[in-house]
């Protein structure tokens, strides 16, 4: 892509962890705190590009594809979103808030058993995070606050497709712990923070914004949710 | 199906139960599957597509077992692409990966099944258009090779080259217009289409000619007549693949050879083949 680094004037912020580690939830009061100190905010997540997003929604609920296929859809979504969307962002200096990165996907075909090289060079012109934080909880935590969101636990999410369990609950916590192992072993070499995904929302929030404020400079001030945002802060 | 008698008989296969796993201080075998693969490559308007169905005609004819597969053809992704294509959104790398996962797509649904299950597999364009056409579009050339690195290696790769002037020819005089990225438009080469896909086309056709030697392509010149060139082409699937490998068999009468038949240990994508660490020596 004949990318610049020294172009980019805004920062990229990753936020890693497995489903409902509280990711979204961060994400969303993140962008609230951002834009209310004056940052201009840009957001990413999977399955959200305008090429391919709809697409992977589609063979994901038909259950369709095949492993490798659905990995090289992932990565188009993921290099749609990061040309179209991220790298503009960062190039006129907004903060990108990703919502899981590269990292998520190669644990995905990792675990999968795709040739863990092929991953790595699949995603190599990247970019690199300015921050990247994982929070970690573990998988019977996180099987939990899934069950209460949807009263459900998905096909995908409890990683079916690798005939783990025909049990949901064990098919889910072996899945997201092979996940888990992934990552683990991703944290050094890419500098992971790894934050305690256990705790409450605003001892998280918390820490997150510590390490977001020193990074941009700016003093970590006080933060109470909006109404609008309030439900969230338990 | 003279030719098929006159053949000079490859050498024996290895024993894909027995070849998986790599020996030391020996080479690991390039193939762990019992099917061959032959690919046509070369530019829009060479002839290729041509010669590949009056050699499937002459192979099905002869009631061999054998699937034909075109690039670009699953349903997967075409709606993507389509809307892709059409709304300008594609870059060389989003371009390059969905025909990746649609290549993937056929490559785990048909082609390394059918390869495993003895099939003789004909391919209408393969891996080495991605690798001529993107690289021409700017990407580059070891995250290709990277990208398609699961693809089996073909046994044969004909190389169908015509010169520029002739392919360009044969495509402008046949299409009232050409779509902006078959002509190559993303790249900004020139305003005018066709102008536009003639730059495309030579950039592809240098690419395609960085491989002849690198990937064994067997050169076949595009120019000669179709008849002539059809006889050179099943003369060297004759010599090169031991067709009556793929036969029609005799009707089976024992159901299983034994009351419990042994579970065959798979192939998997990336053990099939070594195309990624023989361009990694290179």
């Amino acid at each position: 892509m004949g990318l610049n680094p020294q172009e980019l004037n805004g920062s990229l912020i990753v936020i890693e962890g497995m489903d409902g580690s509280g990711r979204s939830t961060q994400i969303a009061l993140l962008q609230e705190w951002l834009e209310s100190e004056g940052f201009s905010v840009q957001t990413s997540g999977l399955r959200r590009s305008n090429l391919v997003g709809r697409d992977i929604d589609e063979l994901l609920a038909k259950n369709a594809v095949t492993r490798l296929t659905l990995a090289l859809m992932y990565a188009t979504d993921f290099f749609d979103q990061l040309e179209h969307r991220i790298v503009p962002a960062l190039r006129s200096g907004a903060l990108v808030l990703a919502d899981r990165f590269i990292f998520t996907l190669i644990a995905r075909g990792v675990v999968r058993g795709i040739n863990r090289d092929y991953l790595t060079g699949l995603y190599a012109m990247a970019l690199r995070p300015h921050l990247t934080f994982w929070l970690n909880v573990r998988p019977e935590t996180a099987f939990a606050r899934e069950f209460k969101k949807a009263q459900a636990i998905s096909y995908w999410e409890a990683g079916r497709d690798m005939s783990l369990s025909h049990d949901l609950y064990w098919s889910f916590v072996r899945y997201q712990t092979m996940i888990k192992r992934e990552l683990e072993s991703m944290a050094k070499k890419n500098a992971f923070i790894e934050l305690d995904g256990e705790a409450s929302v605003s001892a998280v929030n918390k820490q997150l914004r510590q390490r977001i404020g020193e990074q941009l400079g700016i003093r970590a001030s006080k933060y109470t949710p909006s109404s609008a945002l309030a439900h969230l802060w338990r | 199906m003279e030719n098929q008698d006159t053949a000079v008989k490859a050498p024996p296969r290895p024993d894909a139960s027995k070849t998986t796993l790599p020996q030391p201080g020996r080479p690991v075998p390039s193939r762990a599957y019992p099917g061959a693969l032959i690919v046509v490559e070369g530019t829009d308007g060479s002839g290729k597509s041509t010669q590949l169905y009056l050699l499937k005609r002459w192979l099905e004819i002869g009631g061999y077992r054998l699937h034909f597969t075109e690039w670009n053809s699953s349903p997967l992704v075409k709606s993507a692409t389509r809307r892709g294509k059409q709304k300008r959104l594609l870059t060389p790398t989003t371009f390059s990966l969905l025909h990746a996962a649609d290549f993937a797509d056929r490559c785990e649904r048909q082609i390394m099944p059918l390869l495993q299950g003895d099939y003789l597999v004909l391919a209408d364009r393969y891996i080495y258009t991605a690798f001529a056409r993107d690289a021409a579009r700017g990407c580059s050339h070891r995250w290709l090779r990277n990208l398609y690195r699961f693809a089996p290696v073909p046994d044969i790769t004909f190389y169908f080259r015509a010169p520029l002037e002739v392919a360009v020819d044969r495509i402008l005089s046949g299409r009232p217009k050409l779509k902006y990225y078959e002509a190559g438009m993303d790249l900004g080469l020139s305003y005018e289409r066709p102008e536009s896909f003639k730059l495309f086309q030579a950039r592809i056709l240098e690419e395609y000619d960085k491989m002849v030697d690198t990937d064994n392509f067997v050169v076949l010149d595009g120019t000669l007549p179709v008849n002539k060139l059809q006889k050179q082409m099943r003369d060297i699937v004759a010599s090169k693949i031991d067709l009556k490998r793929f036969a029609p068999r005799a009707p089976c009468r024992k159901m299983l050879p034994s009351p419990r038949p042994p579970i065959p240990k798979p192939v998997t994508l990336f053990s099939a083949n070594r195309l990624w660490a023989s361009t990694l020596r290179s």
